[in-house]
């Protein structure tokens, strides 16, 4: 098996995990996806860049991470930011969830400035490390518990409302 | 006692710090109301988080993205997304075959991680885990430092480290520990009539399958998640923890 089918057949199983991520990243669930398909589309064209000693995850949630700041870079940032009506996507119906807390907390991810949103994403959405998510950043591990600790601080208060 | 400084309590609360610093934190907890509550927000955030990014797991991955990792060959023969989407039998239904299999597989594996670790526990000398109806359930040290143990009076040299207590949003009392001897093992204890059933059990040391585990962690990402799941109303303080001990963990 050559590396791109090795790359190709291993992204299957992360495609959940990469869409959490995008819509974590994105916010809407369609640039979300356009996301993802950038990042899949990227994976595949560098396939021979990945080294199978390389945990496949990390590696393509990098590419993903990348990809969201060119495009934020593209777009400029105050057309990217969705708009409040757009965040009740996110409010998926599910037992027990509360909708209007989570609206209010989309927003709030929404309004957070890129480095405080990418850290989010990696530590609290996808679970990663502070040290994975400062090597996947390439900050060091303090900068990723600062930005972190001032990201919860901004979501908290919006939370606060009701807890 | 030393403040828990807020850098300290965020990791704490994502899991971040080693045992020893861990069980500080925990005794602390038992015994600061306050700290209590911040912790219990910082926790609302990442389960409220969870609640609103997780269901995308279990949403069907649109034909366009699938699409894109198909075999060359394949993409080659295969007629357009759209048409796909309305699903004869070849690739369509290989496709939703696989999703219905790759949602469901986080759990899967998870139980066969848990099973295995269970296994593995169970056959060291000192027997801390036995199977009941196939589920592991506390026994031995571990069973007696979950029935006995206060997290508010921690014992230096105890084998087991007791965490938080609480009750579930189904009505048990649930208590994580820590095993204090390396490799670092914890995991979540729920009371019930078979006695203290341990529906998450978990190593910290990183996965051989390059899952995103965290190393060195009191509490691994599986054990925080299962308390998050389970937490709706305040951890136990020291009085709480000693009175629920006191009436058996009813």
């Amino acid at each position: 098996m050559n590396s791109s089918d090795a790359v190709r057949e291993g992204l299957i199983p992360l495609l959940p995990r990469l869409r959490r991520l995008a819509r974590a990243l994105a916010g809407q669930a369609a640039d979300a996806d356009d996301l993802v398909q950038i990042v899949l589309e990227r994976a595949l064209a560098r396939a021979a860049q990945w080294r199978p000693d390389a945990a496949l995850d990390r590696w393509v949630f990098a590419i993903a991470r990348n990809a969201w700041r060119d495009e934020l870079r593209a777009r400029g940032r105050s057309q990217h930011l969705f708009a409040p009506e757009d965040a009740g996507e996110m409010a998926v119906d599910r037992a027990g969830a509360q909708p209007a807390q989570q609206l209010e907390l989309a927003m709030a991810l929404a309004a957070l400035p890129p480095d405080h949103r990418e850290v989010v994403a990696l530590v609290l959405v996808e679970g990663m490390s502070y040290g994975e998510a400062a090597e996947l950043l390439e900050v060091p591990v303090g900068t990723v518990t600062s930005r972190l600790a001032r990201a919860r601080a901004t979501l908290q208060a919006h939370l606060g409302k009701d807890t | 006692m030393n403040p828990i400084d807020d850098d300290t309590l965020q990791a704490y609360v994502d899991g971040e710090l080693d045992v020893d610093a861990a069980a500080r934190v925990d005794a602390a907890l038992a015994n600061d109301a306050v700290l209590a509550r911040r912790v219990q927000q910082a926790r609302a955030v990442r389960a409220q988080l969870h609640a609103a990014f997780d269901p995308v797991l279990d949403e069907p991955v649109p034909a366009r993205l699938s699409a894109l990792l198909q075999p060359p060959a394949a993409q080659a023969t295969m007629p357009s997304p759209a048409v796909l989407a309305g699903g004869r039998r070849t690739g369509a239904a290989h496709r939703r075959a696989s999703r219905r299999w790759f949602a469901p597989g986080a759990a899967l594996a998870a139980s066969v991680a848990l099973l295995a670790v269970a296994l593995w526990w169970s056959r060291p000398s000192d027997d801390m885990v036995r199977m009941h109806d196939g589920q592991p359930f506390a026994a031995g040290t571990l069973g007696h430092a979950l029935d006995h143990a206060l997290a508010s009076e921690p014992e230096a040299d105890a084998a087991v480290a007791i965490g938080l207590s609480f009750r579930s949003n189904d009505g048990h009392i649930c208590r994580t520990f820590v095993l204090r001897r390396a490799p670092a093992r914890a995991g979540l204890a729920c009371h019930g009539d078979a006695g203290w059933a341990l529906p998450v059990l978990g190593v910290a040391a990183p996965a051989a399958s390059g899952e995103l585990r965290q190393a060195a962690s009191a509490l691994p990402p599986a054990v925080q998640a299962a308390v998050d799941a389970r937490l709706r109303g305040n951890v136990f303080d020291a009085q709480q923890e000693r009175a629920a001990r006191d009436a058996g963990w009813r």
